[in-house]
């Protein structure tokens, strides 16, 4: 009965941090986030001028 | 249209793009657990499902192209399969360095993730199928099976934190966040299609031009074989 109330306590006392942390600092990981972002949406449509129709189409050309 | 399109909305997803980015990062408040790490679901949210959209449209090409042939369809599909790419590849590089300081890792065989890997990896097949075959004709109808066969993973993406425990959370909605992270999400997300509808346009005028100079070519130079003369098979496929 003992080592059971025992292992009551330790369960909820276990159970008690689940949530109540917060994770700290971490804007490297936002920043590299964006910035990943911004280059990839820049390069692509970086990619795409340079890929641009010589002659736009529906031309007469 | 054209003018809406190419000049109007660049201008458009830009603004948006910069004022997502400073709501997600200035003005939105921080997760009540994971900090300021929370910020970056303004990005990663908005690239999966300009993913997931883009490759639904590819989808509704491939399926359109077998039962209609056109050279517009194959175009669109072609475009729609890049710029998903695209988009899915940022959604799940971000996911992966937001996963390390949640989970602990870049990396795990979570059932979100593995699907998502699998789909990028599904279309990386589906455009180098398209730079290996030559012949347009049977480029568009082969890709087109591969596109349909591809976009079985994209539900199985979508509903994949609802079928099986996850590590990765269920879809969040208006009603289960702070309200001052909807607008932030909502503005990036308009960003992200604002740009997603650019890019697709730009890239389907790119194929759209290529598949004209690949059809116009064998009438324009003259043949030996009285049997090819008239046409190759591909310019039956009507633009």
């Amino acid at each position: 009965m003992t080592s059971l109330s025992t292992l009551l306590v330790l369960a909820q006392a276990a159970a008690n941090p689940v949530g109540t942390g917060r994770i700290q600092g971490g804007w490297g990981y936002v920043w590299a986030s964006y910035g990943i972002t911004w280059a990839a949406l820049a390069l692509y449509a970086l990619s795409l001028w340079m890929r641009r129709p010589r002659t736009p189409f529906g031309s007469k050309e | 249209m054209g003018k809406l399109l190419h000049r109007v909305l660049p201008g458009v997803a830009v603004v948006l793009l910069v004022a997502g980015a400073y709501l997600g990062l200035f003005w939105a408040p921080p997760d009540r657990e994971m900090g300021d790490v929370q910020r970056i679901m303004y990005v990663h949210v908005p690239a999966v499902w300009m993913a997931l959209l883009a490759l639904t449209l590819n989808f509704c090409c491939s399926v359109t192209y077998l039962f209609k042939p056109s050279w517009k369809t194959d175009a669109m599909a072609e475009a729609s399969a890049e710029v998903g790419l695209l988009f899915g590849t940022v959604g799940v590089l971000l996911g992966s360095i937001w996963g390390r300081p949640t989970w602990g890792v870049y990396w795990t065989w979570d059932p979100r993730i593995t699907t998502a890997a699998i789909m990028l990896v599904a279309y990386v097949g589906y455009l180098a199928l398209r730079r290996f075959v030559e012949d347009p004709e049977k480029r568009a109808v082969w890709s087109a099976v591969v596109g349909i066969i591809a976009a079985v993973d994209v539900p199985i993406v979508w509903f994949s934190v609802r079928w099986w425990r996850s590590l990765h959370q269920v879809q969040s909605s208006p009603k289960t966040v702070d309200p001052l992270m909807v607008l932030p999400l909502r503005v990036s997300a308009f960003a992200f299609l604002a740009l997603m509808i650019v890019f697709l346009a730009r890239r389907y005028l790119i194929a759209l031009a290529e598949r004209n100079a690949e059809v116009a070519l064998p009438e324009a130079l003259p043949s030996d074989d009285p049997a090819t003369r008239g046409g190759s098979g591909a310019s039956k496929v009507v633009a």
